[in-house]
This record gives structure tokens, sequence and C-alpha cells, in this order.
């Protein structure tokens, strides 16, 4: 037996074994169905819902309360306001970001400032401080610092060297100001989850592109940010759903330019209060389903290069552990 | 190539401190134009450290290092030393070329635009003629058929082959390897030396860092052995590997033949 070579050998009937059986899954299944089967039921038999006020008109000549003009309005103010705020947060997060990690001490500092500011007060209380800070100042523009003390100082009364300016009440008020409160706090939020990218990559890579010749800007563009991107899209899409939901503390501004405040309208005006917080939850669960789609394809993008590694590495660790040897050690970049 | 008694390399008395731990403790060394110098010795000895005070990776604290005739990191005005701008030390580091021990490549790019990345950036150069240039390094490296690759998809000996390709695209005069072979498998290393070998055939001045006595032995011109942060002992591989002085050289090379 022992000198039969390989393939002399029969080669043996494939294994043909009783799977092991999940019971638990199938008694979760059940309740599942049964818990789902009482969820519609509500949902179709309880008059209180009142679906036609949602969706077909929720007063006489009027279309459904989730579309009805002044709530499109408003969804269309909801999602203006958090594609600019969230702008205004990822541009101020990354330059914080590299701020915070320059070999400029007074740049750090004044990174560390802006976070600990931003992050240290609720987005609810900036809300309401941006839309009344037109108080400080009736006139807001661009001229010498300090003029009209200079001016005292040569005995001008009231030297105004402003070459540009507008009425603060007219631009820091209403949009603006919602926009700039939550732009500036989402800055802080931004700049952790970047530096946090950045830091992730590792310091071989923006050795190889110094030893390269490239600049210090050419290698956090082209070789750290790109790959620090991986890390930093997952955190960023969640800071965009947030934002999304957070965009209704602009009511406080006020701001009356946003979706859930014109629900709120309807419901104090027409007293129906179940139906119009259900068209809310429905609008915001679009939103946010759409995101999700978008931060999928936005995740693919930047894992170029990378997919099959992960797959590769599974699959040199199967082999490893079926050969009873040692996880094979990564190599260098990958 | 610049005359061939030229000194690319010039090391006088170099020292580097982490702290306090003094890891070069007067380094001189001198490395001719076309020559391949061969740093051995034990792990912690500084040839490491040392390699990458040559191209200003890191800063020193004493002596002097010139590449081709020129201060490495400083000007040098009226007797005293200006630090260089980060856009004078990028522009020294363009004749320089690196290979690292973890390859280091750039995993978000395909290897040809790893290879062209440095020459279209860096130099501005004509984009097809670089992409012409890069194709025929990787070629030469044995890799034509892998340019559209990403480094994941390729072995260690690959990456580090690719790794050579993106140094010497940028038309080095001195070429510095920092255990370019450690980080592989066994049966990999060959194709790695092998390359290495074929550049050293060409003329590239090469400094090579490296625990593999028998390339420093058929390629090197010089052999340095170094040792706690000193020189030991240098010269041809026919003295320093086959007829060692000093007993510290004998005693690493007993343990490592």
């Amino acid at each position: 037996m022992t000198d039969l070579k390989q393939s002399e050998r029969a080669r043996p009937e494939p294994i043909k074994a009783v799977p092991v059986r999940h019971p638990g899954r199938w008694i979760t299944i059940a309740v599942l169905i049964v818990l789902i089967a009482m969820f519609v039921h509500v949902l179709v038999t309880n008059d209180q819902f009142r679906w036609r006020f949602i969706f077909l008109e929720y007063a006489p000549g009027k279309r459904g309360v989730m579309f009805t003009e002044p709530v499109l309005e408003g969804l269309r103010g909801t999602i203006l306001l958090t594609i600019s705020s969230m702008a205004i947060g990822i541009v101020l997060g990354v330059v914080i970001a590299i701020m915070r990690l320059s070999d400029n001490p007074i740049l750090r500092w004044i990174a560390f400032v802006y976070t600990w500011f931003f992050r240290a007060i609720p987005r609810l209380v900036l809300a309401v401080l941006f839309g009344n800070l037109n108080i400080l100042w009736d006139r807001i523009g661009f001229g010498l610092p300090f003029d009209r003390q200079i001016g005292h100082l040569f005995g001008i009364d009231n030297l105004n060297t402003q070459f540009y300016s507008v009425k603060a009440s007219d631009l820091l008020a209403g949009f603006v100001a919602g926009m700039l409160a939550l732009g500036l706090s989402e800055g802080a939020y931004m700049a952790e989850i970047v530096r946090a990218g950045i830091q992730s990559i590792d310091p071989g890579q923006a050795e190889a592109a110094t030893a390269l010749g490239l600049s210090r800007g050419q290698v956090l563009r082209r070789v750290v940010l790109p790959q620090a991107m991986r890390v930093i899209v997952p955190p960023t899409g969640n800071e965009v759903i947030a934002m999304v939901k957070d965009t209704s503390l602009v009511a406080y501004v006020p701001v009356t330019f946003e979706l859930f405040f014109q629900l709120n309208a309807i419901k104090a005006r027409t007293f129906v209060v179940l139906p119009v917080l259900v068209a809310a939850v429905i609008w915001y669960l679009i939103l946010c389903t759409v995101l999700m789609v978008a931060q999928f394809f936005v995740e693919r993008h930047f894992g170029r290069g990378y997919g099959t590694t992960g797959q590769a590495r599974q699959r040199l660790r199967d082999i490893g552990v079926e050969q009873g040897g040692r996880i094979p050690a990564e190599g260098g970049s990958t | 190539m610049t005359d061939a008694t030229a000194e690319m390399v010039r090391a006088d008395n170099v020292h580097k401190s982490f702290g306090s731990l003094e890891v070069l403790k007067g380094i001189d060394l001198v490395v001719k134009s076309g020559e391949v110098c061969c740093v051995l010795g034990p792990s912690g000895s500084g040839k490491s450290t040392f390699l990458r005070c040559v191209n200003h990776l890191e800063k020193i604290n004493a002596g002097k290092i010139f590449v081709d005739g020129d201060l490495v990191g400083y000007h040098e005005r009226g007797g005293k030393l200006h630090e260089m701008k980060d856009s004078e030390v990028a522009r020294q580091r363009q004749s320089i070329g690196m290979v690292f021990q973890r390859f280091n490549l750039f995993p978000h790019m395909t290897v040809l635009q790893n290879v062209m990345e440095a020459p279209c950036r860096v130099k501005k150069e004509n984009k097809s003629a670089v992409r012409d240039r890069a194709a025929a390094l990787l070629d030469r490296v044995g890799l034509g058929d892998k340019i559209d690759s990403y480094p994941s998809q390729l072995s260690g000996g690959q990456q580090q082959r690719v790794a050579i390709a993106r140094a010497l695209a940028m038309r080095p005069k001195l070429m510095l390897f920092d255990e370019p072979t450690s980080a592989l498998d066994p049966e990999l290393v060959g194709e790695v030396l092998d390359v290495m070998k074929d550049l050293a055939r060409d003329g590239m001045t090469m400094v090579v860092v490296t625990h593999e006595i028998g390339f420093a032995r058929e390629v090197g011109d010089t052999v340095v052995f170094m040792d706690g942060g000193v020189v030991v002992e240098a010269g041809p591989p026919a003295e320093v590997i086959a007829n060692p002085q000093q007993e510290r050289t004998k005693a690493f090379l007993s343990k490592v033949l």
C-alpha cells in the first residue's frame, strides 16, 4: 500500500455529511414574522395614522402633508443647509487637522483652541447664539482694525475706514447664521476625524514620498490624504447623516426654511399630531437612505488598491491555519 | 557620470543622537563615483540611521555629509551653517534615490503610477515621455507585464523591484538601499539582488545596508563594518570579509557566515 503512487490511488467519495442544524434561526424567524405582521397590522388598520392626510390630501384642495408646498420648501432648505454646512465643516476640518499636525507651534495652538471651543458648545446653544450675534455690531465690513480708537487719538470723531460693509442683521441672521453655527461646529469634529485618518497612515509612506523629492504639500495631497480617505469616509458619513438631523436645530436661530419647522407649523395649525410626525420620519428615512447609498460608492472609490488585499490576506490566513502554520506576516505597505 | 575618481559621498565625523542616545559616534566614510559600498553590522549599530542621514531624512548633530560635493541639508556662508529650506532639501533629494526595507510603495496607485509620480509632480516632466521611461524601467526590472497592477497584488520581491524602478525614474546619481531584502521570503531575495547587480554593472553609485554577505563579497567595491555607532573596519571585501583584522568583525562574520 505504501509504495502506491499518489496518482494511482483512487480519489475518495466527496464528503456527504449531515450539516449542523440551527433550530435557533428558525425560532428567530418565526418570532420576527409575528412581530412584522403585528406592525403591518397596526399601520393598516389603525385610523390614527391617517395615511390620506400624509400622502394625498391634508386639507380640502391641498396635497398630502408630505408633499405640500411649504414642506417641500422646508425639505429643500434642509438639504441646502446640510450640504453647505458640511462643505464648510469638511474644508475647515482638513485645514484644522493639518494645522494641528503642523511643525508650527502657533498653528497647532490655534487648531487646538478652535477644536476645544466648538466641541464644548452644544449646537443648540451655538444656533441661538449665532442668531443673536448681530446684537454686537451694527455693520460688519472690511477696513482698518480699531479705526475709531485710532481716530480718537488724533482727535477725529467717529473715524470710519470701512470700505465695504453690510448691515449685521442682514448678514448674521436666518440661513447664514444657521449655516455658520452648524458648519463651524462641524469643522471641529471633522478636524478630529481627518487627524485620525492622517495619523493612521504608515509614516513610511510620507518618508518614501519625501525621499523622492516631493514637497510637504505634495506628500499630503498626493500620498497621505488619498490613503487617509479610507479611514475618513465612514465617520464622515456618520457626520453627514447626523447633520441632516441637526439642521432641525436652526429653528432656534430662527430659520423657518427647514423641514421639521414646516411640518411642526402644520401640526400646530391643524392639531393633527401623529401623522405629521410620521411624515417627518418618512422624509428623514428617505434622505438618510440616499446618503448611505452615496457613501457606499465613495468608499468603493477610495478603497481601490485595497479590495483584493483584504481577500488575499484572508486566503493566506486560511492556508496558514489549514497547514497548522503561523499566520504569515503582512508585508510592507499593504 | 562624473569623473571616475570623484567622491560621490563623503562623511566627515558624523554624529547623531536621538535624545540622550548617541547612535552615530563619528562616522568617516568616502564612496567614490561608480562604486558600490556595502555597509554591514549587527542591528542597532547605526547603519540604517547613517543611510537616512545621507539624504537628510534625519538631521545630524555634528559633522558634515557631502553628496557629489554639495553639503547635505545646509548652506555654508562665511564659515556659518544655514539650514536649508524644505524646498531646497527636496531639490537635493531628487538626485538621491532610496529603497526601503518595507518597500513603501503607494498602495492607492498602480505600479506605473507609482513610478511616474515623482518625475511628473516634482520635475514636471512631459507625461508621455515619463510613461515611456517608466515602462522601460519596469521592463528592466522584469515587471513589464505588471504595470497596471496595484502593489497589493504583487509579491514582496516584485514590490521591491517596483520600488527600485520608482527611485530610478528620477535619474538619481546615487542610490541608497536600506536592507532591501530583509523583509522578503528567502526565495524572493535573489530576484531583487539580481536587479541590484545589474545596476552596479551599469556604474550606478550605491550605498547598500545589508545582511547579504554573499552580495557584499560579490558586488561590493568596499565593505564597511559598523558596530556601536562607529566604523570598525572598512576596505575591499577581500580584506574585510575574507581576512578581517578586528575582533568585532571576526565575531560578527563568524555568526552570519
